[in-house]
């Protein structure tokens, strides 16, 4: 038998073929696992969206450009109270400077403690390290509402709470770091007949500060960020301004302060950035 | 005078160092020869108490060195100075803080934190770079020398430790041979002129002949000779080195002997 063409093939010819090679022609189990997963999900979707009642979206859209109006359309920018506006944003600056060195110099005693390398007692790490895991596991936001009910409304809470997670992040990060370091330098340190904080001085710090440093600076970074929504739950800095101004409609003053917002977390990117580089730096001289 | 009396190390069931019994009169030079994992650097280790014995005591003095703990332990790690293959440097720090660590056991701990340290011990740090040839490095980085040169403020660093005895863990085996020549030379003069005891592990046989009083040869964990080197036969030698007796005796890359200058002695 040649090569027929295809059109050549008749309805008996297929049924013959397809009784002799079942597999090759894909039987309906075949076909439910192929599609299944695709229904599934197409369901899924289509039902939580009408689940959280996407059609307000629609009748939303007419405030939402009336809010977009507001945001770019500046009124009475004589009276916008900017001494007001530029203390938020300091006092945020001043929170995310505060929490995270309060929680870089926390985490340089807890870091070592979780570290399996120096704390050589497998139950005082394993506690050490569940604590830290509570610390991390609340949100920052959380612990934002938690510190305002115990410290009341203002910056001192958003500060709190950033130690709080930061203590838990960075200590983590940190022992991780000390973890990975060269065995061999620690050695060299310990034969000379140095006591265990001047094996952590010479042996550990030369080799981990850079990373610490380096880490520490991204959380500046990020604490920044994260220190504008801390005010929104009340715990000070600039988004307390942002939520009042918001509640009270003034959507053009919002618009403004978080414009600025963005410039200040530019320029900390841009200086953490220029001090990682000059430490790398040093480290190659 | 160092005295080991049935010194043994085990990990697990492997016998790393067994039943260990060497007496070492002060100012020798000791040269621990033998294979790879024949035990040589868990003995220099189990010395320095960098590594705990298993059984067995270490006497130096009236002093059992395998019983001490806490501070006695760090003054004996002081007086029992140790230099590495691999050096062992911060290398993060600079050379004359790398020499000023030797100090740390004996300054206090608000110092050795801030790191200051009294212009005598950085003088004293600087005599010991100086007698290695290597004062002109001090402000560098340890990390930007050359693997010679570390070994040398590695040494500089003992010796700012006033030591005892020094132990050397394969010092010259990631050398090349000129700077293995520098670095048994200048342990051989602080041997001399010190009378310090140096005990230095030595993967090479020629080198241990050269340089050494005293010969120890180790296989598996046991001491198998113990003598002068005019001793040590070459057949002795081949027993100890087993299937590495080639590399061991013929092996340029570790060895001290510049072809050029002194052949290699022929043993295979």
């Amino acid at each position: 038998m040649g090569i027929a063409s295809l059109s050549a093939l008749d309805e008996t010819q297929v049924a013959a073929v397809r009784a002799e090679h079942p597999g090759a022609f894909g039987g309906i189990g075949h076909q439910i696992r192929r599609w299944a997963p695709w229904a599934i999900a197409l369901v899924y979707v289509i039902g939580s969206l009408w689940y959280f009642e996407i059609w307000k979206l629609a009748d939303a859209s007419e405030r939402v450009w009336d809010l977009l109006r507001n945001f770019v359309v500046w009124r009475d920018m004589a009276d916008w109270q900017y001494a007001n506006i530029y203390k938020g944003i300091a006092q945020t600056l001043a929170m995310a400077f505060l929490g995270t060195l309060m929680g870089t110099i926390g985490a340089l005693f807890v870091g070592f403690l979780a570290a399996r390398n120096v704390m050589r007692i497998p139950l005082l790490r394993h506690v050490v390290r569940r604590f830290l895991d509570i610390l991390r596991g609340v949100d920052q936001l959380v612990w934002g509402l938690v510190f305002v009910r115990a410290v009341g409304l203002g910056p001192l809470a958003g500060v709190l709470a950033i130690f709080v997670s930061d203590l838990g992040t960075l200590s983590k990060l940190y022992s991780e770091a000390i973890e990975n370091i060269d065995r061999k330098q620690v050695e060299g340190i310990r034969s000379t007949g140095a006591g265990p904080l001047a094996i952590i001085r010479y042996g550990y710090i030369p080799q981990v500060l850079p990373v610490f440093i380096s880490q520490s600076l991204y959380f500046l970074e990020s604490n920044t960020r994260s220190a504008t929504i801390l005010g929104i739950v009340g715990a000070g800095g600039i988004g307390m301004i942002i939520i009042e101004r918001f509640r009270a409609s003034l959507y053009d003053q919002v618009a403004f302060v978080v414009l600025n917002v963005l410039v200040l977390i530019f320029a900390i990117d841009w200086l953490s950035k220029r001090i990682r580089l000059w430490l790398i730096g040093v480290r190659h001289d | 005078m160092l005295k080991l009396e049935k010194l043994t190390r085990k990990f697990g069931e492997n016998i790393a160092v067994g039943n260990a019994t060497i007496e070492i009169p002060d100012g020798q030079m000791v040269g621990i020869i033998g294979r790879s994992g024949a035990g040589k650097s868990t003995l220099l280790r189990l010395l320095n108490r960098l590594i705990d014995p298993s059984e067995g005591q270490i006497l130096f003095g009236d002093t059992d060195i395998a019983q001490l703990s806490g501070k006695e332990l760090r003054a004996w790690r002081s007086d029992c100075a140790m230099i590495f293959q691999q050096f062992n440097l911060v290398g993060r720090l600079d050379v004359i803080t790398n020499v000023l660590t030797g100090r740390l056991h004996t300054i206090p701990t608000w110092r050795s934190m801030a790191q200051v340290f009294t212009p005598r011990e950085r003088a004293f740090a600087i005599q010991a770079l100086d007698r290695l040839g290597m004062a002109h490095t001090a402000l560098q980085k340890a990390e930007t020398l050359s693997g010679g040169q570390q070994q040398r403020v590695a040494i500089a660093r003992a010796l700012a430790q006033e030591p005892k005895i020094l132990l050397a863990d394969e010092p010259i085996a990631s050398l090349d041979p000129m700077n293995a020549k520098i670095v048994m030379d200048a342990l051989r003069d602080i041997n001399k002129q010190d009378g310090i005891t140096v005990i230095c592990n030595l993967h090479t046989l020629d080198t241990a002949r050269q340089y050494c009083d005293r010969i120890i040869g180790m296989q598996d964990g046991r001491i198998v000779f113990d003598g002068t080197p005019d001793l040590l036969t070459t057949a002795m030698a081949r027993e100890i080195y087993g299937a590495e007796a080639h590399e061991a005796f013929n092996e340029a890359a570790t060895s001290t002997s510049i072809p050029a200058a002194q052949p290699v002695r022929e043993l295979a």
